[in-house]
């Protein structure tokens, strides 16, 4: 698909930018990785929020869907899951975004000191 | 359960566009195939991805589409097929 | 803009790159909230962190080896996967369904999910970067043949190809053909031979 910038409103909206089946594409990177610690934890919080139909995987999905081209392209696919799960919650008011600010600066307070 | 559509029925894979989380790709809109295989039901993805985790059960089938329909450029076998897995909300007699 | 002499009233600069990782960040907050609160429980994470680490293509391939020395089996598995894979003793821990298409001499299958990336997880573990990319999930449904070059893998003209697109709530596993040669191998020597490329279907099994 031609970059944003250069599509029309209704394209966009009607083919979005996840929906890739047929467009042009270069050849395949045919590599790999070992998921980081941060991939596989993310991993494994959202298959159990999935158990718990708190974050259902057609909304984890539509959650990253929702971030449109530029986010997508620049977020890994962990990272986008992330915040696809941060978002749906939020919008369930099951993790407000105060509450995820706040925890989120005790988390980081902590990681801090471990490191050192 | 009888379903809608039984296997070798010809279908038209519908040509909507609304915004929305929809697990019907763009490439296969207004495609027009055959039944494959009748899947069960399951619940409706699109309903699903806002919360709906109950009572929209909805039957899936297979769909076979022939390559060469499909795309205009296509550079591969008159036979190749391509396979995928579609709603019943999607699909209309052909 | 940092300041020598520290204002407390100036705003402050965050380096979001900085320390912990903020996406790592976010993480260990959502499941620290959610356990506090009950949503889930205090173990679980940890407990699914531990299947993803067990689970590899290797189940996948035993799978595979015992439809090839069993025929029996063999076209259980083709008719329903999902119950094969229980009656194996694999655990379907994401409840997906599946469903097994066998190469043969006239067909060549591939599967791939144009919209994600979507994969038999309970059988052959989490997918390849390749295969949730955007140049494997655009190409594959419109020049399979091209793309399957680019493995090594040439599929002759008389051969069809049948893609499969993963696109809703099945799953799918390629069987492979059996290589010639292989005929007095046991089932642990064959499923060595079965290599997760294979059961994708972007190239075959091949006798080393």
């Amino acid at each position: 698909m031609s970059s944003a910038p250069d599509r029309e409103p209704a394209h966009l909206i009607a083919h979005p930018p996840h929906d890739v089946g047929g467009q042009p594409e270069g050849p395949v990177n045919i590599s790999d990785h070992e998921l980081t610690p941060f991939e596989k934890h993310c991993h494994a919080l959202l298959d159990v929020l999935a158990t718990h139909k708190l974050v259902n995987t057609e909304e984890k999905r539509r959650g990253v869907e929702d971030m449109g081209e530029v986010i997508i392209g620049r977020l890994t696919y962990y990272q986008r899951w992330a915040v696809s799960a941060a978002k749906v919650l939020n919008e369930k008011g099951l993790v407000t975004t105060q509450e995820l600010g706040r925890k989120m600066i005790d988390v980081r307070a902590r990681l801090t000191a471990e490191e050192q | 359960m009888i379903s809608r559509y039984a296997i070798g029925d010809r279908v038209r894979i519908s040509a909507r566009y609304a915004p929305g989380h929809v697990r019907t790709p763009f490439y296969v809109r207004g495609a027009t195939g055959h039944i494959e295989r009748v899947l069960d039901k399951f619940l409706d993805p699109e309903r699903e991805a806002y919360g709906v985790n109950a009572g929209t059960e909805t039957q899936l089938y297979r769909v076979r589409l022939n390559q060469s329909t499909l795309w205009p450029d296509y550079s591969g076998e008159p036979a190749d097929v391509l396979e995928l897995e579609i709603f019943e909300h999607w699909l209309e007699p052909a | 803009m940092t300041h020598d002499h520290a204002d407390p009233h100036a705003p402050v600069e965050v380096d979001l790159s900085d320390g912990p990782d903020y996406f790592d960040v976010m993480v260990h907050a959502l499941q620290e909230i959610l356990v506090d609160k009950g949503l889930i429980g205090a173990g679980e994470v940890r407990a699914r962190l531990e299947v993803l680490d067990a689970v590899e293509p290797g189940r996948g391939a035993a799978l595979i080896a015992r439809a090839w020395t069993d025929p029996a089996f063999k076209q259980r598995l083709l008719a329903d996967g999902t119950a094969a894979v229980e009656e194996f003793g694999i655990d379907n821990y994401d409840g997906t369904r599946l469903i097994v298409i066998e190469q043969t001499p006239d067909v060549h299958n591939l599967v791939v999910c144009t919209l994600c990336s979507c994969y038999p997880r309970p059988v052959l573990g989490l997918p390849p970067d390749w295969y949730k990319s955007r140049p494997y999930r655009a190409r594959a449904v419109r020049d399979p043949r091209g793309l399957l070059r680019e493995f090594g893998t040439e599929v002759p003209p008389e051969v069809t190809i049948r893609v499969h697109d993963s696109n809703a709530n099945m799953r799918y596993l390629i069987m492979p053909m059996r290589p010639a040669g292989s005929e007095s191998m046991t089932e642990a020597e064959l499923a060595a031979l079965i290599t997760r490329d294979s059961m994708i279907g972007v190239t075959t099994a091949k006798l080393r």
